[in-house]
């Protein structure tokens, strides 16, 4: 009768169950700073394989799974939020405890570890995901703070510094620098801190009108140039 | 070590694309769903419970909605084999029977959903199943008053009773004795004292009343009778009711034999005497929700309804009520008749039923006053929607809302298609689509632009004044335009792909957003209901109910099979989906129904006289049986070829144009269809031609078989998900190149075997039927959940394996990648893509393949998809975590050296094989959503060719971007425009500054020249 129908394919697993021998697991989850409470874990499951025999996580932490027959499992936990380490379980066919071993995921399954973790099988929660990246937000501090913006900074400084200075110089030690500028490089530094490049791109719509002897002028060996800079802020 | 190699696989992932936490509800939305109520049984359909509904669903969840807004304020989601049988609530509290034979025991916080207890009662194996199945099993929860605190008393397998208390400790559990038994009980009932179980018995020809008590305390069995009656048939069950005074509990049972009503007190030791009821011809009897409180429904011959009521003092059963008119007729449909209790204790019926005659549904409430025997009926109408919901097939009703107005009067219906509404008198406070919970096909459709929407539709024929008046109409704009630029120009507020492609301004134009991320997604549901999803925000645009045609008379299911998406914007008549369905009347004729439905309104493209809006779609019966396959050309006309089970091919539209144009492409159709031969699933290649000696139609003809292994069935047969190819080759670090075997008529077959416990993975060319790859992997524990997806020349399949007997083998999941390339390997060209199927060419084949490792399980796999096919290809796949998670191309390569890279596969981008695939959570892109048992993943390109539109459904639905490629196409996120005008601005000034020195020293210069 179709009321009191069973499956005749469980009533064959039945008979089948009932001759091997099952042991129940037993676990909980040990709460830490990363997740406090059952709150912040919310739903999880733990799992032997691929999830055919499975158990939840219950209030207090605790979860057993039932009806595990004899072999070696891998057991993992679902968990939407939470990353759990992997663990290898031994349910031996004899009525002793199972075994409990760590197990890093990505490596051969039977190898000889040498130590066993307790049995009530401790799972404890590895990191919280991270879902997102941090967004480069705009800030004008930081804007300053890279190195490029700093030597523009430090060159506009400079540049519109530099003749204060020269002239704050005492003569002797100018022409002390003046005599090394023309054999040293110190000289060629300047030249290329000195925003020269600058000037003659501003004035570059003027020199195309100007005669040549002024473009050649100002192409000319720069030491000369600087000198005479210098020697017309002196006269005045 | 392993740090390192996170470490390095992170940096490797997230250059590419990365979630922002300002992204969320900007870029994706999220819509939990819980499912249609499971209405069949009292013990699993939706009550009310205080502030909550709480139900369990036919997605296997257990739910609890707040009654004020409809959310859902917790869930609980059991697994298949898991069905939740029956639930329970006391108190804060809430438990399920779940499993074959009810073999769990879950107890759950009521506010927050938290497990509390998890037991099992008996193995899942021990489970029987009985015919409806959750017949047999049973949860009561009692308080005890002695110890102060609730007791289970669970009823599983139909034989067993198991006492437990608060913690899940077994008091005492009982079996019935005979195992064989011929008593399924069904109901338990308990006293402080006695538990009394009351069941079916077979005898000879008919059923017998069983009952047994048992000990409250103890668990022993106090008596055992068999009343002798006389139940013909099963649908005709018992009501066993129940009356309480002070401690005691007065059980009476109830059955119907040869129309008249019959009753059984019952007392402990079991020792009383059948009365019957005469006079009154019975034809139906069923508990309404007061079985606790003495009442049940007695329907008479002629459909008249009795509210029964057992009264204790004077040991009597007698109607208290009688709904005369509650047969169904041309004016009314059948009612709905529920009881509840009111806040004071009184029982309030509620009958709910459709008026023909007022177009609404009329709501009759009977406050029955037990204490002064008196009973009152009033009711009211409201205006259910039956055009666009469908028939209600289930009504909770929350007695302590009524009072002596209506005012408060809540009502909760659940409708066939598939929707749960709650009623405040006459109001519908909301509404919950649960049909959304089973989407059969969903396809994504573009939207137009505005300016085609805004078009003037008449610019021909204006003349110069029109024009004139016209232009300046437009011109009107032109400030705010103005106002909109400089407003864009300042503060660099442009259409980016980190901003919300939903429309800003209230107008309820459907137009597509500067990147083309808002699209319709039509999805058609199980529950007869097609929707049009707005792809911006997750709102419902547009349903409509799909109409039974002629089996409406008889009933009927429609269950979609394909959905192909026939007109897109760019034809002028607009965006238009066709719906091939099966419609399965309750007559068990199974038809093909198509619905031809526009995808911006949901209105019928057929119907040319726009009948009245709202009603039920008309459907085309297109094929008279069940359907075979179904394609659509890739012509001009989008053409859809059905082929019936005679293996005719069937068009719509059949328009000589059409079959004209069908008639050219026959000779390029090859189809691959299933057949069982003698016991053996083959496979069958076939083709078309016309033979009018035979039928007027095409017919398909088989050209080549495939013959699998016997007992090896085909589980799924996936066709090659093709987008436009970009490359026919891949140029490798040394200037050869590895050119892409591009069959276009490749084929991904399943399959599963049970004898040899493995799972085949077969890709087949549909032309000659030649097998390009094939695989076999184990079944652990004997199910095949492979996991496959098939693209140009790329095959990925994730599978479960459990054979770690070999050397350095480990359990878990694999991922395997296949990629398929020309010839013997790089330069070696066969032109695939062009090539003749015929030639003996296309076996030229070489395979790259690679296999790695996953922490956990998938259930749904696709790859993205991109307009040009451009953007690398990535893998897209809904683990068991309940998220999404994407899996880069790199990291799938099946070139992946061994080795550490040379400069050449460092050129090529290649990173070393590592077996572990990373758990990266940020290759997480449903980040803290839940997203749970998903079927399928839905990817549609975008305007944008770097970014892929990714709609996920199963019980949620979930929807975001992807760009596997990173966005190359637009400006970076990290582009910032007020560092550039800064900048840009500082040099302006700084310019302006050093001219006048410039020109200063100038001056002088040529003074002292």
């Amino acid at each position: 009768m179709k009321m009191v129908r069973t499956l005749s394919l469980l009533g064959f697993l039945l008979s089948w169950s009932s001759i091997t021998f099952a042991v129940e697991l037993h676990g909980y989850i040990q709460w830490n700073k990363l997740c406090p409470d059952y709150g912040a874990l919310a739903s999880a499951k733990v799992l032997l394989d691929s999830g055919r025999i499975s158990g939840r996580v219950t209030r207090n932490g605790n979860f057993s799974i039932l009806d595990v027959p004899p072999g070696t499992y891998v057991l993992s936990v679902l968990s939407h939020d939470y990353s759990f380490d992997h663990v290898r379980i031994d349910v031996p066919p004899s009525e002793t405890l199972p075994e409990v071993r760590p197990y890093i995921f990505g490596t051969p399954l039977l190898t000889t570890t040498s130590f066993n973790l307790p049995y009530p099988i401790v799972l404890t929660p590895r990191h919280k995901n991270r879902y997102f990246s941090p967004r480069e937000s705009f800030n004008l501090l930081g804007m300053f703070q890279s190195p490029m913006m700093m030597i523009m900074v430090l060159t506009s400084v400079m540049m519109l510094a530099m003749p204060y200075i020269v002239k704050q110089l005492d003569p002797e030690t100018l022409d002390g620098l003046k005599g090394h500028a023309t054999t040293a490089s110190i000289e060629k530094s300047i030249q290329n801190g000195d925003p020269r490049g600058l000037s003659a791109l501003l004035s570059a719509g003027e020199e195309t009108k100007a005669s040549t002897p002024v473009a050649k002028s100002n192409t000319g060996p720069s030491t000369l140039q600087q000198r005479k800079g210098g020697k017309g802020n002196k006269r005045r | 070590m392993r740090c390192l190699r996170q470490l390095s696989f992170a940096s490797l992932c997230v250059t590419a694309w990365a979630l922002h936490e300002s992204d969320v509800g900007v870029v994706d939305w999220n819509t939990k769903l819980i499912g249609v109520p499971l209405h069949g049984s009292p013990h699993t359909a939706p009550a009310f419970y205080g502030d909550y509904i709480l139900t369990a669903t036919n997605n296997n969840v257990l739910a609890a909605l707040n009654t004020t807004d409809g959310s859902i304020v917790w869930r609980s989601i059991y697994d298949t084999e898991d069905p939740i049988m029956a639930f329970s609530h006391s108190d804060n509290s809430v438990s399920s029977l779940s499993g074959p034979g009810g073999s769990i025991l879950r107890t759950y916080d009521l506010k927050t959903g938290h497990l509390t207890l998890e037991k099992q009662l008996h193995k899942p194996v021990d489970g029987r199943l009985h015919e409806p199945q959750n017949l047999g099993i049973s949860l009561l929860r009692s308080t005890d008053p002695s110890l102060n605190s609730t007791v289970y008393f669970a009823l599983t397998n139909g034989d067993s009773v198991t006492r437990l208390d608060e913690t899940g400790e077994t008091l005492w559990s009982w079996n019935s004795p005979d195992q064989a038994s011929l008593v399924l009980y069904s109901h338990i009932i308990a006293d402080p004292s006695t538990v009394y179980l009351v069941g079916l018995a077979k005898s000879f020809a008919s059923y017998t009343l069983h009952v047994t008590t048992l000990s409250a305390n103890t668990g022993e069995v106090i008596a055992s009778v068999n009343i002798p009656a006389n139940i013909k048939d099963e649908t005709s069950k018992f009501v066993a009711v129940s009356s309480q005074i002070g401690p005691t509990t007065t059980v009476c049972v109830n059955w119907l034999e040869d129309d008249v009503l019959k009753a059984a007190i019952l007392t402990p030791d079991l020792k009383g005497q059948v009365m019957a009821l005469p006079g009154v011809k019975y034809v139906r009897i069923s508990e309404f929700g007061l079985s606790n409180n003495g009442q049940f429904l007695a329907i008479k011959e002629g459909g008249a309804a009795h509210v029964m009521h057992f009264d204790v003092q004077a040991s009597s059963l007698r109607p208290i009520w009688e709904f005369g008119d509650a047969a169904p007729s041309q004016a009314q449909s059948d009612s709905h008749f529920v009881g509840s209790l009111s806040r004071d204790g009184q029982p309030q019926v509620a009958r709910v039923y459709w008026s023909n005659a007022h177009n609404k549904v009329i709501h009759q409430t009977l406050a029955i006053d037990l204490s002064e025997g008196k009973a009152s009926a009033s009711g009211f109408a409201f205006p259910f929607e039956t055009r666009e919901y469908g028939v209600i097939r289930h009504v909770a009703f929350d007695g302590s809302s009524t009072g002596n107005t209506h005012e408060n009067t809540r009502t909760l219906l659940t409708t066939t298609t598939g929707s749960i509404q709650l009623w405040q008198h006459d109001k519908m406070q909301w509404v919950r689509e649960e049909a959304l919970a089973s989407i059969q096909v969903a396809e994504f459709v573009e939207l137009p632009e505005k300016k085609a929407v805004m078009s003037h539709a008449v610019v021909d024929e204006e003349g110069y004044f029109e024009r004139l008046q016209r232009q300046l109409s437009d011109a009107k704009n032109l400030p705010q335009y103005l106002a909109n630029f400089a407003r864009r120009f300042a503060t660099g507020s442009y259409a980016t792909v980190t901003t919300s492609a939903a429309s800003s301004s209230d107008e309820d134009t459907l137009t597509r957003d500067a990147f083309g991320f808002r699209q319709i997604i039509v999805a058609a549901t199980a529950y007869g209901k097609i929707f049009g999803i707005d792809s911006s925000n997750g709102r419902v645009l547009w349903s409509r109910v799909l109409g039974l045609g002629w089996a409406a008379k008889v009933g009927g299911t429609i269950i979609p099979i394909k959905m192909f998406v026939t007109r897109t914007v760019s034809d002028p008549e607009g965006p238009q989906i066709v719906l091939v369905t099966q419609r399965r009347a309750d007559n068990s004729l199974i038809d093909t129904v198509l619905f031809h439905v526009n995808a911006l309104t949901g209105d019928d493209v057929r119907d040319e006289h726009q009948s009245i809006p709202g009603t039920a779609l008309e459907g085309l019966d297109a094929v008279m049986g069940p359907l075979v396959d179904v394609f659509m050309l890739p012509n001009e006309n989008r053409t859809i070829v059905m082929l019936d089970e005679y293996l005719q091919a069937r068009l719509y539209p059949d328009t000589p144009s059409a079959q004209a144009e069908f008639e050219s492409f026959v000779p390029s159709v090859h189809l691959a269809l299933r057949a069982d031969v003698s016991g053996r699933r083959q496979i069958l290649g076939h083709q078309l031609a016309l033979n009018l000696e035979l039928s007027q139609f095409y017919v398909a003809y088989p050209t080549w078989t495939l013959s699998l292994p016997p007992k090896e069935e085909i589980n799924n047969i996936i066709p090659n998900t093709r987008g436009p190819v970009a490359s026919i080759g891949k140029v490798l670090g040394n200037r050869m190149t590895l050119y892409k075997y591009l069959n276009p008529h490749l084929t991904l077959v399943l399959t599963s075997s049970a004898p040899s416990s493995t799972c085949g993975i077969y890709v087949l060319d549909v032309v000659k039927g030649s097998v390009i790859y094939h695989a076999s992997v184990p079944a652990a524990s004997g199910v095949c959940d492979v996991q496959a997806t098939l693209t140009e020349n790329w095959l990925v399949y994730h599978y479960f394996d459990d054979d770690f007997s070999g050397t350095g083998q480990s359990k878990g999941y694999s991922v395997v990648s296949v990629e398929f390339y020309e010839g013997d390997g790089p330069d070696d060209k066969i032109r695939s893509s062009e090539l003749s199927s015929y030639s003996n060419k296309t076996l030229h084949v070489s395979t790259y393949e690679q296999s790695f490792i996953m922490p956990h399980g998938i259930t749904a796999i696709s790859p993205t998809s991109t307009k040009f096919g451009v953007s690398t290809k990535d893998i897209i796949v809904a683990n068991r975590k309940n998220s999404i998670q994407s899996i880069p191309r790199r990291l799938l390569n099946p070139r992946r050296p061994k080795h550490k890279p040379t400069s050449e596969e460092q050129e090529e981008m290649l990173v070393q094989y590592d077996a572990v695939l990373p758990d990266d959570a940020r290759l997480v892109l449903s980040h803290n959503y839940e997203v749970a048992n998903v079927r399928r993943i839905v990817t549609s390109p975008s305007l944008l060719e770097s970014t892929s539109l990714v709609f996920v459904y199963g019980l949620d639905l979930f929807f975001t971007r992807i760009a596997p490629s990173g966005t190359f196409d637009v400006l970076s996120e990290n582009f910032n425009k007020v560092q550039l005008v800064l900048t840009v601005a500082g040099l302006g000034i700084a310019i302006m500054v050093t001219k006048p020195m410039v020109q200063r020293k100038r001056l002088r210069e040529r003074w002292y020249q």
